[in-house]
Formats: structure tokens, C-alpha cells, sequence
């Protein structure tokens, strides 16, 4: 039995046609590894390699062209039901409703899972409160800062207490400081409920800063490195950032950095 | 003072400075000087052609006043029926791609018909007046309705919609979570657009053989050439048409205040 949290990405490929000229993107033209359960992931990668296309082929929202996406032996796509409560995301932009209140916003997860309304009431300000947002359980979120925001949907992710958590991009557009408390809330809840989290980023730092497994993709969607953190002594790491970005410019595969390959995965 | 009542208080600050009250002192002069243009129009010429205000105000207490609650019924009750039909239909477009492309030519094509022909078609298709006036106010309002609601329902952002998505709701709860509140705003506007629509056409559509109502209060003054009484109704159809927009925007306000 494979565990719901863990997921396997298999010869993954995903080409979009444009609508105006039928010309075939190529978005992700290779991927090849697994992700094990309670694993906290960073994917780092150039704009336009496929990042947010591979998350929303994680979520199930699009179908790949090719290839095998499995969720805990389970493709999201086709047994799309199956993952309600399974999984959450957090996008770049808040994606709040804005006719709900904050707190109204968190509860969205448990309603459609059907729970009792004092419960969810509950547990919605149960996670407000721990991102700090008590005293603006009311407020709608035009009324919230960015941050303030963001924080929100961390909570209606976190809410349902999901197996597997993605974020895409979901700090970028913060100020330095509290993307950093905003990632190190999210890295931290992840890892005391022991879910698998995938989080998408375009800053090599804020992967780095994670410390733990980082996926670096080329374009198109293809897999550059797969490197371990821990096995990266502190002093190294530098050379490491450089080698990383020295990855990304020249879009070439390093293989001496993929200490994680699927084979060793699999042995 | 406890958090909660910061933000609480907070919000009606912000709603507050969004709409202060502010005499509409233009609105009022404008008014004002198109009143004293009339009634000096009305002196330097004969009362049959522009009655002064006297005229109107006197005329006005001899109206039957039952004929206006009559009117405002029949706009309320097909108003009502329009909006169930153009919403029902609007929802079934939405789900079936299939029903919108052969729904929407037809919504077109009635669209494209005017009032008159209506009011004609319903006289010789109809026997009971009652049903030819809301034969022709529902077949002008629905397809408003029907056309505003279902593009909003379709404007849903896609982000939105991946977002509820992904927490894999049913058919029903993604479209009374998402698409449902989302198209609240665009609703409202309908009604609006609707509201002052059916007041204009209801009187048309009370020329066809009814023996209450605004349109046939018109008819009779037309029969007694009376002008004063053509105006003293007319006054009041704006009154109306005023105070329902002026009602249907603080709905709006109330409704829509999550709005920045
Ligand atoms: N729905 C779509 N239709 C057509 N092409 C698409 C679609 N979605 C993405 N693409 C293309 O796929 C490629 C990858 O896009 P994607 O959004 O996954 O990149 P990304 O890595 O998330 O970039 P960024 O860091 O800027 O968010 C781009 O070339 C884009 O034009
Ligand atoms: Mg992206």
C-alpha cells in the first residue's frame, strides 16, 4: 500500500495548443521522480518552465499528454473525487472569495466536506488564530493587507489538514521579511502534521532557505538537479547557490547534483 | 473594547466614507429650474398644450390612485416570473454547452423583436388581458435576465475556479459557493436595467384592452383630451421609476458591501 501522501511522477509530459494559432507549447517535455510521504519539496525553475503546470497536474485540474502522475497510487485526474480532503494549494494571488469574510474563506473546505457549522467555525478559528489573524476573523479581504491575505489562504489550506500541500509561488509578491515567517509557518506546519508539501518557487533563496530536498527544472519542464539540502554541509552551500543558478542559466542537466535519482528511489 | 468590534467598527467607517449623505443640491437646482421653465411656458401658451403646475396638481388628486398599485402589481408579479425564468434558463445554458448554442440564437431572435409587435402578438394570440400584459413584459425582462445573469455566470474567474476546485466540490456546491455569489452583482444590475424597462413598457401593454392601470388611466385622459391628467400620470410613472432605482441601490449597497 503506498502511502497518501506519496507521488510518482513518471516519464511526465504536457504540451498545451495555443487557442488562436493550434501551435503546439510544449510546457513540460520530460519528468521523472518520486516525492515521498511527509517529504517537504522545493521546485525552483526559470518563468515559464512549467512549474504551475506540473502543480495543477499534481492538483488534477489538467490532464497530462503523456506520462504518469500518481497520488498515493492514485491519478488525480481521473479519480478526481477521491482527493476531496486529500489535498490543498496555495496560489500566487490569495484566491479569496471576496464576498466571504476571512473567516468565512477558511471555512469554504469544510463546507463542501460537509462538516457541522459549529465545527468548522472551530477549527476555521482555531487556524486564524494561529497565523495571527485573530481580530480579523470579520474583516472581508479587501479590507486585509496582501500578507494578511496570503495568510488566509494558509489557513483555508491548512484547515482540512490535507496529506499532501502545494504552494505555488504563494510568497513571492511579499515583502522579504514576511514571506520568510510566512514560508517558515508554512514549512513548520507542514512538518509537525508530518504532509507531504510541494512548494513552487522562482527564488533560489527562498528554496534554499527550506533546507531540505530541492527539484530544479529546466525549460521546458525538465529535471536539472534533484538535490538533498542535508547532505550539504553549511560552508558548501554557497557553492551550491552558484552552481544552482549557474544550472538555470545555461538550462543544462548536472548530474552530479542529482544524488536523488528515481532508481535510488526505487532500490 | 474587544478586537472583533475594531474590525466591526472599522467597516462601517469605510462604508460610511464611501457613500456620506450629500444633499443633492444639483440635482435639486436642475429640478428646480425646469419646473419654473415649464411653468412659464405653460403661461405663454394654451393650457391644452402645457398645463401649469396648478393644473397638474389638481388633476392629480382626481386620478384613480388604485390604478397605480395595479401597475406596480403587474411589474412586481412579472418581473418575478422573468426572473425565474431567466435564471432557470441562464442555469441550464450554463451546465449544457449544447442547450446554450441552440438557446442562444433563439434569445437573439427575441430580443431583436420590438415592443410593438409584442403587444400585437399577444392581443391576437390572447383572449384574458391580465395574460397579454404579462405575456409582454416577460418576453421583454427574461431575456435580459437570461443574457446578464449567464455571462456573469460565465466571467467566473478561472482562478476562482481552479481554487474551489481543487477541494473537489460537487456540481451543486461549486455553483452555490462560486458561481452563484459571484454572479450576485451582475443579478442586481438586471434588476435595475428590468425595473425601469418594465415600467416604460407595462403602460404600453396596458393599452391593450385593460380597464385599470396606469395605460388605461392614459387612455382615458387621452379620450377626455386632457392634458393635465397625460402629465399628472406621467409625473407619477417617473416618481415610481425613481423611487424603486433609488430603493434597488441601497439593496445594492447593503447586498454588495464585501465590495472595496
Ligand atoms: N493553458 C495554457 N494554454 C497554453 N499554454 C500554456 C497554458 N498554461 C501554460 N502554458 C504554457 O506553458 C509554459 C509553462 O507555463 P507555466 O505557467 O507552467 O510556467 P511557470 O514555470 O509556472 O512560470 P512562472 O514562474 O512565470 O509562473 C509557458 O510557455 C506557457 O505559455
Ligand atoms: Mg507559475
Amino acid at each position: 500500500m503506498i502511502s497518501a501522501g506519496t507521488i510518482e511522477v513518471q516519464a511526465l509530459r504536457k504540451v498545451f495548443h495555443q487557442t488562436g494559432t493550434g501551435e503546439a507549447v510544449v510546457a513540460i517535455e520530460r519528468l521523472d521522480f518520486v516525492v515521498a510521504q511527509g517529504e517537504i519539496v522545493a521546485i525552483v525553475g526559470q518563468t515559464g518552465c512549467g512549474k504551475s503546470t506540473f502543480l495543477n497536474l499534481v492538483i488534477g485540474l489538467d490532464r497530462p499528454t503523456e506520462g504518469r502522475i500518481a497520488i498515493g497510487g492514485r491519478v488525480p485526474y481521473d479519480e478526481f473525487d477521491h482527493f476531496r480532503g486529500v489535498l490543498a494549494a496555495v496560489f500566487q494571488q490569495d484566491r479569496l472569495l471576496p464576498w466571504r469574510t476571512a473567516i468565512d474563506n477558511v471555512r469554504l473546505p469544510l463546507e463542501l466536506l460537509g462538516q457541522e457549522p459549529r465545527d468548522q467555525v472551530e477549527r476555521a478559528r482555531a487556524w486564524l488564530d494561529r497565523l495571527g489573524l485573530a481580530r480579523f476573523e470579520r474583516a472581508y479581504p479587501h479590507e486585509l493587507s496582501g500578507g494578511m491575505r496570503q495568510r488566509v489562504a494558509l489557513a483555508r489550506a491548512f484547515v482540512i489538514e490535507p496529506a499532501l500541500l502545494l504552494a505555488d509561488e504563494a510568497f513571492g509578491h511579499l515583502d522579504e521579511v514576511t514571506a520568510a515567517a510566512l514560508r517558515t509557518a508554512f514549512v513548520d506546519l507542514a512538518r509537525t502534521a508530518g504532509n507531504t508539501a510541494i512548494l513552487v518557487t522562482h527564488q533560489l533563496e527562498e528554496a534554499i532557505e527550506m533546507g531540505g530536498r530541492i527539484l530544479v527544472f529546466g525549460r521546458p519542464g525538465k529535471l536539472l538537479a534533484d538535490i538533498d539540502l542535508k547532505t550539504w554541509p553549511g560552508g558548501a552551500v554557497a557553492s551550491l547557490r552558484a552552481e544552482i543558478q549557474r544550472m538555470l542559466r545555461g538550462n543544462t542537466p548536472e548530474p552530479r547534483l542529482t544524488i536523488r535519482t528515481e532508481k535510488e528511489f526505487r532500490a | 473594547m474587544k478586537p472583533t468590534e475594531t474590525i466591526a467598527s472599522e467597516t462601517v467607517e469605510a462604508l460610511e466614507a464611501r457613500a456620506p449623505f450629500r444633499f443633492p443640491r444639483e440635482m435639486v437646482v436642475g429640478l428646480v429650474v425646469l419646473a419654473v421653465a415649464w411653468e412659464i411656458v405653460s403661461m405663454l401658451v394654451p393650457p391644452f398644450v402645457v398645463p401649469g403646475w396648478g393644473r397638474i396638481f389638481k388633476s392629480l388628486g382626481t386620478l384613480r390612485m388604485d390604478f397605480v398599485l395595479v401597475t406596480l402589481a403587474r411589474v412586481a408579479g412579472a418581473l418575478v416570473i422573468s426572473f425565474a425564468l431567466g435564471l432557470g434558463l441562464a442555469v441550464a445554458m450554463y451546465a449544457s454547452v449544447s442547450v446554450e448554442r441552440y438557446g442562444r440564437p433563439i434569445v437573439r431572435l427575441l430580443m431583436a423583436v420590438p415592443v410593438v409587435c409584442w403587444i400585437l402578438f399577444a392581443v391576437l394570440w390572447f383572449k384574458w388581458v391580465e395574460f397579454r400584459i404579462a405575456f409582454v413584459l416577460v418576453v421583454v425582462c427574461a431575456p435580459v435576465f437570461l443574457v446578464d445573469v449567464l455571462d456573469a455566470m460565465k466571467g467566473v474567474s478561472k482562478d476562482l475556479r481552479d481554487m474551489l476546485r481543487s477541494f473537489r466540490p460537487t456540481r451543486a456546491q461549486l455553483f452555490t459557493k462560486l458561481v452563484l455569489p459571484a454572479t450576485v452583482p451582475a443579478i442586481l444590475t438586471s434588476w435595475k436595467i428590468n425595473l425601469s424597462l418594465a415600467i416604460r413598457v407595462v403602460t404600453i401593454a396596458e393599452l391593450v384592452g385593460a380597464v385599470t392601470g396606469i395605460g388605461y388611466g392614459l387612455v382615458v385622459a387621452q379620450e377626455l383630451f386632457s392634458v393635465a391628467d397625460v402629465f399628472a400620470w406621467t409625473l407619477i410613472l417617473v416618481v415610481i421609476l425613481f423611487v424603486a432605482e433609488a430603493v434597488l441601490t441601497r439593496v445594492e449597497e447593503r447586498v454588495l458591501r464585501w465590495r472595496a
